[in-house]
């Protein structure tokens, strides 16, 4: 009798645990799920709140330090308007004269990082803006330095943005000036790998990444990072090639959510 | 027993915020939660009750901790840890308790990792064992502090 007792037990152990595994893996396949989402949206903006006082202390702490930053590089980004003045004037007189259509004027909001998430690899951070600020999902998210990752979750208040390092994130770029399309990918810390490129293409290292004009979510130009190394797959008709992503993902603080129609 | 639970499940939330937002390392951070499902399940009698508990805790981290892209994957991962810590038995316990919990973080890492990483496992297996090594040393280390500093070996036995 006591030996059915403990099969007994041991059985529904076993089926809690299968059941435990079953209705977790429904919750992963169902992600996009309408239903899941707005879930996941309200806990959002419910629960954000528990960030707020580490986020104070983590910006009190580094206060200084963010300070020297941001003067660095904001003489830097001063020395470097005055030129892209002039080449603007120059450009503006050169369209006219080619009559270009007038590209249009990017729509950036700023936004603070409240949390960096409890993921053990940082691959997405929450913002202080949602839909009441005109924040869309897919929205570009960039850094002062460049594109760091897209809103994929926004609530009233709040948003989630998936990174670069998030394993799943993909983006369609350029590699300047050979103008070499390709499909970038994080690999490790701030390196990431552009795949699909033609080994017949010339690119060089130092060379720019920009977004490509394929990308749906994305607009063309915004810059990305610069190739640090490339080489020849084999078996293969493409290479790879390695960049360095402007954007220091370990530091981020205030980043900028570039607010359109998708 | 239930308020001591308590208690220390929103002090695991106050350690994994603070160091998820102040302690970062090269963008890695410590499973605290992870830890702690570990940890008070060794504990508990009841499997199924410990199975279930850490299916709700991984559900509670994914949906308010704001734990990145997935809805799930914390709770499949803390279900199975939960299972696993709370078969042990007593004796073993009692003479392997930081070995026990050590191989429990090491093989909850290792599942977290290739279940977000599994394009890693099967193109890099470098960078994959990368991001697995770095999550399980980081979280064995705070695990280190943190059971020395509160006494958790003394408590969990106590509670056996």
């Amino acid at each position: 009798m006591a030996k059915i007792d403990l099969l007994a037990k041991q059985k529904i152990d076993s089926f809690v645990l299968f059941l435990c595994i079953f209705i977790s893996f429904a919750l992963i396949f169902t992600n996009n799920n309408k239903n899941v989402q707005s879930l996941r949206t309200s806990a959002l903006d419910t629960f954000s709140f528990l960030y707020q006082p580490f986020n104070w202390l983590d910006n009190q702490l580094f206060l200084n330090k963010k300070l020297e930053v941001l003067s660095e590089e904001n003489l830097k980004l001063n020395l470097e308007n005055q030129i892209l003045s002039s080449n603007k004037i120059e450009n503006e007189r050169l369209r006219d004269l080619l009559k270009f259509r007038d590209r249009n004027e990017l729509d950036f909001i700023g936004a603070d990082i409240l949390s960096k998430g409890i993921n053990s690899n940082m691959s997405s951070v929450l913002l202080n803006r949602g839909l009441s600020d005109g924040v869309k999902n897919n929205n570009p998210v960039l850094s002062s330095r460049g594109v760091v990752g897209k809103t994929i979750l926004v609530a009233d208040n709040y948003s989630a943005v998936q990174l670069i390092s998030d394993i799943d994130f993909r983006l369609s770029v350029k590699i300047m000036p050979s103008e070499t399309e390709g499909i970038m990918r994080w690999i490790t810390n701030d390196t990431c790998e552009i795949v699909e490129v033609q080994t017949t293409s010339d690119v060089q290292i130092g060379d720019i990444v920009l977004t490509s004009n394929l990308s749906i979510y994305f607009p063309p130009n915004l810059p990305v990072g610069e190739v640090i190394s490339f080489y020849k797959k084999s078996n293969s008709s493409n290479k790879v090639v390695r960049m360095k992503l402007f954007s220091d993902l370990s530091t981020l603080n205030q980043l900028f959510i570039l607010r359109g129609d998708s | 027993m239930q308020l001591s639970f308590t208690r220390y499940f929103l002090l695991a939330v106050v350690l994994q915020l603070v160091f998820s937002e102040l302690l970062t390392v090269n963008g890695f951070q410590p499973n605290i939660i992870l830890l702690f499902v570990i940890l008070s399940s060794i504990s508990m009698e009841n499997i199924s009750r410990a199975t279930l508990i850490g299916f709700f805790i991984g559900l509670l981290s994914d949906l308010i901790l704001f734990n990145g892209s997935y809805i799930g994957l914390s709770s499949l991962i803390f279900s199975i840890c939960a299972y696993l810590s709370a078969r042990v038995s007593f004796n073993f316990v009692y003479r392997n308790f930081d070995l026990y919990w050590l191989v429990l973080v090491s093989l909850g890492s290792g599942l977290y990792a290739f279940f977000r990483y599994d394009f890693f496992f099967f193109n890099d297996i470098l960078l994959f064992l990368k991001n697995w090594i770095f999550v399980a040393t980081y979280t064995s280390f705070a695990g280190f502090m943190i059971t020395r500093l509160f006494k958790v070996k003394e408590k969990v036995l106590e509670d056996a």
